[in-house]
């Protein structure tokens, strides 16, 4: 449902300027993730340098939306849908800081593999790639449509994706057994994987925040609750 | 440099932690109410000002009344103590209860009713030619108390409880009209409370108020409701989330939502409520 505009107009503009925020700051975080992991995949070191680079863009965008989101609260004190929405937005790009932080990890073990001759493994890191990117644009269009299923979705696959990562590992380990030689290599692919399950991680967060900001409905830590 | 190291292995994070100082309340369960409004409609000639309203307003808690002007939010707390009767060709259906008791019955003394439910308004109006100490006891006087030794001690806690006797015990013999706006509102709550009502309605007690006087009302609104029932009328949406503990939205004379205050700011459940205090009303 589109909610009337507010009488305050300059409310609804600094709400959407926020927003936008928000957006651009997802969107830059999907291309360093996007460039970290081609870098791997092709062996670019260039792009893996692109990555590491988009990270300055991504933190100062973290600076500007704290400092519009806090503004906003003084200036404007909302309540209801409008608080739940500022607040969401808030804590959205501190995970996409953090998702960008293992993009630029990502990047810098990739280089390092780069230098060495190709492993096969590298490959185990495709579908654990793939989940996770899937997982994190489901997150995003959770939030900007308001969709309180998608976002519960989101929550749900991430214990794939844990899987996904126990799994490679698992390879990776018997791997540095049977291949000493490359055993740095085979590190850097279990901290990527680690980066990777990251990724999923933040991503489950921002689907909860997109429940909240949609339903003001607290989803997170469900299970362990249930357990308690 | 080294005497900045202050960490030793006995000292924990945990030491930074504010320890309680009171077990929290036990009781979560559904509140006492003091008022229970059942299908109230109230008409000033051929207008409807309230339209069948139903309600109950919690015990020892801050209700806050919001919603445009026009709304019905001043008649519907003025209905709970018989002041709207003051307006010439009002007509009240439907039945209010306070403390179980129908204030609408025939043999029920509207006088007795306001005494029971004191009243502070949006303009503190201490009476001109009175003294601070006359305005204070002048309901008592009214009441036929004459006992001096009664009088003063009632006077010294009414304005305790209104947290001004610090700043007028000296001064009691003064205009109350000498006193700032924001004290004149004080005494104008110490007035009300020297009668000993069980609640205290108050129509937008700050709205004339600067910020640091409607801070100290707040304050002592929030101190008063541990022995008082005390609903408020209010245009600062900012106000009625730091003081209230309930909430009711009004619009066009019908109660669209009720709830706790945290629920209606964070999450109302109807449209028009998100609407209205978010900005988006009209």
């Amino acid at each position: 449902m589109i909610a009337p505009k507010h009488i305050l107009g300059t409310f609804d503009e600094a709400l959407a300027s926020l927003r936008n925020n928000v957006l651009m700051m997802a969107g830059l975080t999907e291309r360093s993730l996007e460039r970290a992991m081609k870098g791997l995949f092709n062996r670019d070191d260039n792009l893996c340098a692109n990555a590491i680079a988009d990270d300055e863009e991504i933190d100062q965008l973290e600076i500007q939306i704290d400092r519009d989101g806090v503004a906003i609260l003084l200036r404007f004190q909302p309540v209801a849908s409008d608080l739940r929405r500022v607040v969401s937005a808030m804590k959205l790009s501190s995970n996409l800081e953090r998702m960008a932080d293992q993009a630029t990890t990502i990047a810098r073990r990739a280089r390092k593999l780069n230098r060495h001759p190709h492993l096969d493994e590298v490959e185990l890191m495709r579908p654990m790639y793939e989940h996770a990117m899937a997982m994190f644009k489901d997150s995003v269009d959770a939030f900007v449509r308001e969709d309180v299923d998608l976002g519960r979705a989101v929550v749900l696959r991430d214990e794939k994706l844990d899987e996904l990562n126990r799994v490679a590992s698992d390879k990776l380990v018997a791997r540095m057994a049977k291949d000493p030689d490359q055993l740095r290599g085979y590190l850097n692919l279990i901290f990527i994987g680690r980066c990777l399950e990251r990724v999923g991680d933040h991503a489950t967060n921002i689907a909860e925040d997109a429940v909240y900001a949609a339903a003001a409905e607290d989803i997170r830590h469900q299970t362990h609750a249930a357990s308690v | 440099m080294e005497n900045l190291i202050v960490t030793t292995p006995e000292r924990t994070v945990m030491e930074h932690v504010d320890q309680p100082v009171e077990p929290p309340p036990a009781d979560e369960s559904v509140p006492a109410c003091t008022f229970q409004v059942k299908n109230l409609s109230i008409w000033y000639g051929e207008k409807r000002a309230i339209d069948n309203v139903t309600l109950d307003i919690a015990s020892n808690a801050v209700t806050a009344i919001i919603g445009p002007s026009g709304c019905g939010k001043s008649t519907f707390i003025r209905a709970l103590n018989r002041m709207h009767e003051l307006v010439p060709k009002t007509r009240v259906e439907g039945t209010v209860l306070l403390q179980g008791e129908d204030l609408y019955l025939n043999d029920v003394d509207p006088a007795i009713v306001r005494r029971r439910v004191g009243m502070v308004f949006q303009k503190s109006n201490p009476f001109p030619t009175m003294s601070i100490g006359e305005n204070v006891v002048v309901g008592l006087r009214l009441n036929g108390v004459r006992d001096r030794k009664f009088l003063n001690e009632r006077l010294e806690k009414s304005l305790r409880m209104a947290a001004l006797w610090d700043e007028v015990k000296d001064d009691l013999h003064k205009p109350g009209t000498s006193l700032s706006g924001g004290q004149q509102q004080r005494l104008c709550i110490a007035r009300a409370l020297a009668v000993e009502p069980e609640v205290l309605l108050m129509d937008e007690p700050c709205s004339a108020l600067d910020p640091i006087a409607t801070a100290k009302i707040e304050e002592l609104i929030y101190e008063l409701k541990a022995r008082y029932t005390i609903v408020t009328v209010t245009h600062n949406m900012q106000q009625a989330g730091r003081i209230s503990d309930y909430t009711a939205f009004f619009y066009i004379g019908r109660l669209i939502e009720i709830g706790p205050t945290t629920k209606i700011f964070t999450n109302p459940t109807d449209r028009q409520t998100e609407d209205y205090i978010t900005g988006r009303f009209g």
